[in-house]
């Protein structure tokens, strides 16, 4: 929200004096909104980690964990499966359902700013589509020697390469008008979605593989997974919180923003480039898992408000929690099989939305 | 264009048929394994297959002078890549079938929705094999031997498969269950896609002495990592890829979670050809025999081969 709210009828000093007054009890309002989510979310993802298709006693649990710590000794009385289970198996998947979560809020927060457009979600120009593609590329070449870094470095490099051509496409001389960005966008990825349907009906006995991937899942995530996928997300987090301040005044409009000391075209190609990069991070290990996006920024932005200091950060901490949330429904709700985490999402996250949209019942956007 | 084309084959097709359907039918009514009940006139001459199993029973019945159209995927015996190709198993080209004027068609499931009821509307016969057990496969073999009018050759074909079939069965059926080993079958790794029971791949796993871990699942399905690890598979077959990918197998090979199950330790983890466990055709007899010795290794399938 950029504040307007001085009083007209007052002194300048009185108002300069409610402004500085707001300011303050803002700031730490905003602080412990961001440090209550913070914790929420630790204390979710240790609870969630005690629940699993195996049945593991509680106590086992804590003292897996707490074995690893240092300075600890316990007697592991344990079976080494138990350990792997809860170390191998649990917790590098709960962390990657939130960092993947954290990378889709802050992702979807930006598009949604950068277009100042409510339907603005990270794969809006490209992302997804591009990844998809490079990852059913994957399935179909043989080059099996490449392990199984090979569908995700593929949807990667599909990802960026799908942006950088829209990217492209859409620019204009020295700028990039953010409507003709979206309909490259939307037309690109149209495209590139009919080659990868094209793709799964002729993939015949890898449609399983294709599917899953497409719908997405955390069911194989490992530590290295973890390993790779967490700094990028971390730095194209951390650049993108560094321009909370201009993507607030950018909502005004964009000359505006220019007259105000903004450079408006750099700060749109940092942010685009940063939150591609951390979708494409997420989305060509977990697959184009939908509506955390979407849903988390405008879920956010309803009890925050527009404000992208407070919006940013709390929409990585949000997606994170739904991600966390729909990850751990997916692998306990039907055991031993699992619900795709791309359909719980949606039953989880849409319902909540509506929620959300109704007790408000006013304009939000 | 197309359409003119279609409606010329179809008055080319139709006619003659309702020429046909004039005189009483003098045979019976067959079920199909989708619960349709279809009508055969007389013996058919003009079979197509749309499934590479059912070109694998048409040939192992002696019918292949009789079969005039194939899949892209049928590659066994070798001579069926010779016949003309009308599907790509899923994808198929109805007008091409229309044109061929087949008497019989020997269809799948997977045909169930869009393809049988287009062919039926043009009055082709359509019989569609599904075999989700041994039993199943010898009946349906028998079925297509009778409305061939190869009784005989299903027969000889049949007893020999279940000869074989008893000479495993006979050895593991008394094993009390704790001598029969855990089986994890992968049909892909990421998710653990697996097969569970109601299947073909179950019935074999069973009958080779083997205890499939995802029994309480049904069908294809995916299967928790937590819950592979945590029932420890003593032997894994992961089903290849078409075209030699071997994607799955390395991983499950390479994948350092999987280290801890017995299959691992044991280098129990086998390729298994999806030309032959993933057709319901008599090879899938080798398919029970070889999965018997990985399991078993002193299992005797005699007679084999």
């Amino acid at each position: 929200m950029i504040t307007a709210n001085y009083g007209a009828d007052r002194g300048p000093q009185a108002g300069e004096m409610a402004l500085l007054l707001k300011n303050r009890r803002q700031r730490s309002f905003r602080l412990y909104s961001i440090c209550g989510m913070s914790v929420a979310l630790v204390v979710i993802a240790i609870l969630v980690l005690t629940i699993g298709s195996v049945n593991i006693p509680l106590g086992t649990v804590w003292k897996v964990l707490l074995s690893h710590l240092p300075l600890v000794s316990i007697n592991e009385d344990w079976p080494a499966t138990t350990g792997m289970i809860i170390t191998g198996i649990r917790l590098p998947r709960i962390l990657m359902a939130g960092i993947c979560g954290a990378a889709l809020g802050v992702a979807g927060a930006t598009y949604q700013g950068l277009f100042r457009n409510p339907l603005a979600d990270p794969y809006l120009i490209g992302v997804a589509q591009g990844a998809a593609l490079g990852a059913s590329v994957g399935f179909l070449l043989p080059w099996t020697f490449l392990g199984s870094f090979f569908i995700p470095l593929l949807a990667f490099l599909g990802a960026l390469v799908a942006v950088s051509v829209v990217y492209l496409v859409a620019r204009a001389g020295k700028t990039l008008p953010v409507t003709t960005l979206i309909l490259a966008g939307v037309a690109i990825g149209a495209l590139l979605m009919s080659i990868t349907s094209y793709i799964t009906l002729i993939s015949d006995d890898q449609i399983h593989g294709i599917v899953t991937w497409l719908v997405g899942r955390f069911s194989m995530s490992n530590w290295e997974q973890v390993a790779l996928a967490a700094p990028y997300i971390a730095v194209g987090i951390v650049v993108i919180l560094i321009f909370a301040r201009p993507l607030n005044v950018m909502q005004l409009d964009e000359e505006q923003a220019q007259q105000l000391g903004i450079n408006v075209e750099r700060t749109k190609l940092i942010l685009l480039a940063a939150s591609t990069l951390i979708t494409a991070a997420a989305v060509c290990f977990v697959g184009t898992i939908g509506f955390v996006g979407i849903i988390i920024p405008h879920a956010v932005r309803l009890i925050w408000g527009p404000d992208h200091r407070i919006l940013l950060p709390l929409s990585a901490l949000a997606g994170a929690l739904l991600l966390i949330l729909a990850d751990t429904a997916s692998r306990t709700i039907m055991p031993p099989t699992e619900v795709p985490v791309g359909i719980i999402t949606a039953f989880l996250g849409a319902p909540f939305f509506l929620v959300l949209l109704r007790r408000r019942k006013k304009a939000v956007f | 264009m197309k359409k003119l084309a279609l409606v010329f084959a179809l008055v080319i097709v139709i006619l003659p048929m309702l020429a046909g359907c004039q005189t009483a039918p003098t045979e019976g009514n067959v079920t199909d394994d989708l619960g349709r009940s279809v009508q055969i006139q007389g013996i058919p001459q003009r079979i197509i297959s749309l499934a590479p199993s059912n070109t694998e029973i048409v040939y192992a019945l002696g019918l292949e002078d009789r079969l005039i159209g194939v899949t892209t995927y049928c590659n066994y015996p070798a001579a069926a890549q010779e016949k003309p190709a009308v599907s790509e198993y899923s994808n198929v080209d109805i007008e091409k079938i229309v044109a061929l004027q087949p008497d019989l068609v020997l269809a799948d499931s997977i045909h169930k929705i869009d393809v049988i009821p287009a062919l039926e509307r043009m009055n082709i016969p359509v019989i569609a094999l599904v075999s989700p057990t041994l039993e199943k496969l010898i009946s349906n073999i028998a079925l297509v031997g009778q409305i061939c009018g190869q009784d005989e050759a299903a027969k000889s074909l049949n007893q020999s498969l279940q000869d074989r079939i008893e000479t495993v069965a006979g050895q593991t059926r008394s094993m009390p269950d704790d001598e029969k080993q855990r089986v994890f079958f992968v049909t892909w790794h990421d998710p653990l896609w697996t097969v569970g029971s109601g299947t073909m791949i179950n019935d074999l796993i069973e009958k080779a002495g083997g205890l499939n871990i995802a029994a309480d699942l049904e069908g294809n399905q995916t299967m928790d990592l937590e819950t592979v690890i945590q029932r420890n598979p003593q032997v894994i077959f992961v089903l290849s890829s078409m075209g030699d990918q071997d994607t799955s197998y390395n991983y499950i090979l390479n994948e350092p979670r999987f280290q801890a199950t017995e299959a691992l330790k044991n280098s129990l983890v086998f390729r298994m050809d999806p030309d032959i466990f993933g057709r319901t055709a008599p090879r899938i007899v080798d398919g029970l025999e070889e999965m018997a010795q990985d399991i078993h290794p002193e299992v005797i399938t005699t007679g084999a081969r």
